[in-house]
């Protein structure tokens, strides 16, 4: 079987600045299976390793050691044919502010390889796909938080790639913009892309993933369907109600509630 | 089409929607030309200083104006913009060679700079300059700014491969001083004291600084328009080597 993402080993490692120098493990031997069509979570803490991992899957990082394949493409070996495959959103939007929506749209397009009467084409379908015709002409700098966000989204469609990363992408967004991305990911993923979403917030994962993986320390800590997991919990536990997926990450990163209140992020939402 | 020349022309409409970054990269130079010439004009007069060639002082003085004007580095500050925005990235997750995010920046920061450098040329007509290398004189001064804003811009923009920051890179513009002034920027190198002509003649400033003001006062003199454009060869080579590693090797 071919999935969609497959890593194997994953390992990052960094020089640490400053006067102790040494080495910071920022990912230490992720594996992962990501099957085609799939909406698939990839949860943790802040510095778990999320973005790392996201960061070397999408080829804007390079890998100490272990393979990754994005669509049957190994991402090291043959990055420029990867990066065909793969849409990505970070975290921090990026987006030129200097230019319009469609212009940014346009240029995406041409970088992919499309002539300009395809790349037009192209951007007044993305436009519409993410409702920002009435903007199209504006320049970004202009946009709301959640425009910007839903224009980025855009920009990573624009040569119809098979597996789309999506880097917390609702953080910092209010709860209606929020609502409006997870219906973006969902129509995005009912045309056939796969979606390899990292977020801080649980209740996105269990809306919109069917399975995911929790990342601590650099490590997968635990992996499944959002009810497997649960399930799992509660076998292991024991209890009469339901865990929550807030429990299961609890339980997963050794976290309690009276720390996550203080110190972890993740579980507020 | 050819991606570097897609970003550049991105960069250029970038440019044009941000006229009050362009606008000091033309009156600046204009107003040191200005107040250069109205402090030391006297001092050199026309009729009695043999290394005005017949010209004014104002004509010795273009070159190190037109220099500056291809000093501001501002390709560097736009690809920090960049970096800092996450916009990088996204280029960086196309599949264009990673070079041309680089050789796109510095081609736009050449175009503005040949417009900025027609400009002054032509303002200074008017007053009592002239080039006397004719046409093809004026087109070899612009090839020379050109070439020296690709180097200016491509170390600065080394500082933003590598600094990430735009605070670090508009401080590595710091680097602009010394080269612009241990010069002959007054007077031929052979009248500075004996210390300022030993920093000024291992300036590599200097020898563009004398192919283009050789340009203007004598025509075409084979000496100085060689040592200049060897100069900015050996400059080019180096900073779009190290930009092409660095832009390759960033992680």
């Amino acid at each position: 079987m071919t999935f969609a993402v497959e890593a194997e080993g994953l390992v990052k490692h960094f020089h640490a600045k400053g006067r102790g120098g040494g080495t910071v493990e920022a990912v230490r031997g992720v594996d992962l299976q990501v099957r085609a069509g799939e909406v698939f979570g990839f949860l943790g803490p802040n510095g778990a390793g999320k973005s790392t991992t996201v960061k070397m899957l999408t080829t804007l990082m390079t890998i100490t050691s272990g393979t990754a394949r994005v669509a049957g493409v190994d991402v090291a070996a043959e990055p420029d044919r990867a990066r065909t495959h793969i849409g990505v959103a970070l975290q921090e939007v990026g987006l030129d502010a200097r230019q319009t929506g469609r212009e940014l749209l346009v240029l995406q397009s041409l970088l992919f390889g499309s002539n300009r009467s395809t790349a037009q084409g192209r951007a007044q379908e993305l436009l519409e796909l993410v409702d920002l015709v009435a903007s199209a002409d504006r320049m970004i700098k202009g946009y709301s938080g959640g425009m910007k966000r839903r224009l980025d989204l855009a920009s990573a469609l624009v040569h119809e790639p098979d597996v789309l990363f999506l880097d917390e992408p609702t953080t910092g967004l209010d709860p209606a913009s929020r609502l409006t991305v997870w219906e973006e990911v969902r129509r995005i993923n009912a045309r056939g892309t796969t979606i390899f979403l990292t977020t801080q917030y649980l209740e996105e994962a269990d809306q919109l993933c069917d399975r995911l993986a929790i990342i601590d320390g650099g490590l997968i800590v635990r992996e499944g369907t959002p009810a497997e997991l649960k399930a799992e919990l509660k076998a292991r536990v024991g209890g009469h109600s339901t865990p929550t997926l807030d429990d299961v990450f609890l339980d997963a990163t050794g976290r309690t509630r009276e720390r996550g209140a203080g110190e972890v992020q993740e579980v507020s939402s | 089409m050819n991606a570097t020349w897609l970003l550049a022309r991105r960069a250029i409409r970038e440019s044009i929607r941000t006229p009050e970054a362009t606008l000091p990269t033309l009156a600046i130079p204009l107003f040191f030309l200005a107040v250069n010439v109205g402090q030391a004009a006297r001092v050199f007069p026309t009729e009695t200083t043999p290394f005005l060639h017949g010209q004014s002082y104002a004509a010795f003085q273009l070159p190190s104006s037109l220099l500056l004007a291809a000093s501001f580095g501002s390709a560097a500050i736009y690809l920090v913009e960049d970096i800092e925005r996450g916009y990088f990235d996204k280029l960086r997750a196309t599949p264009i060679p990673r070079s041309a995010i680089v050789l796109g920046r510095l081609l736009a920061g050449m175009v503005t700079a040949l417009l900025i450098a027609v400009l002054m040329v032509l303002v200074s007509l008017p007053f009592g300059i002239h080039v006397e290398g004719g046409v093809a004189g004026f087109v070899v001064l612009i090839a020379l700014m050109a070439a020296w804003t690709l180097v200016f811009s491509g170390f600065m923009q080394l500082i933003a491969l590598k600094s990430r920051s735009a605070a670090a890179t508009q401080s590595g513009s710091i680097v602009f001083f010394p080269l612009l002034f241990l010069t002959p920027g007054f007077v031929p190198r052979e009248l500075l004291t004996r210390p300022m002509e030993i920093a000024a003649s291992c300036n590599p400033v200097t020898y563009v600084m004398e192919a283009m003001r050789s340009v203007i006062l004598e025509g075409f003199v084979a000496a100085p328009l060689l040592r200049g454009f060897a100069v900015l060869a050996v400059l080019l080579a180096i900073t779009f080597c190290l930009n092409i590693r660095l832009v390759r090797r960033y992680d």
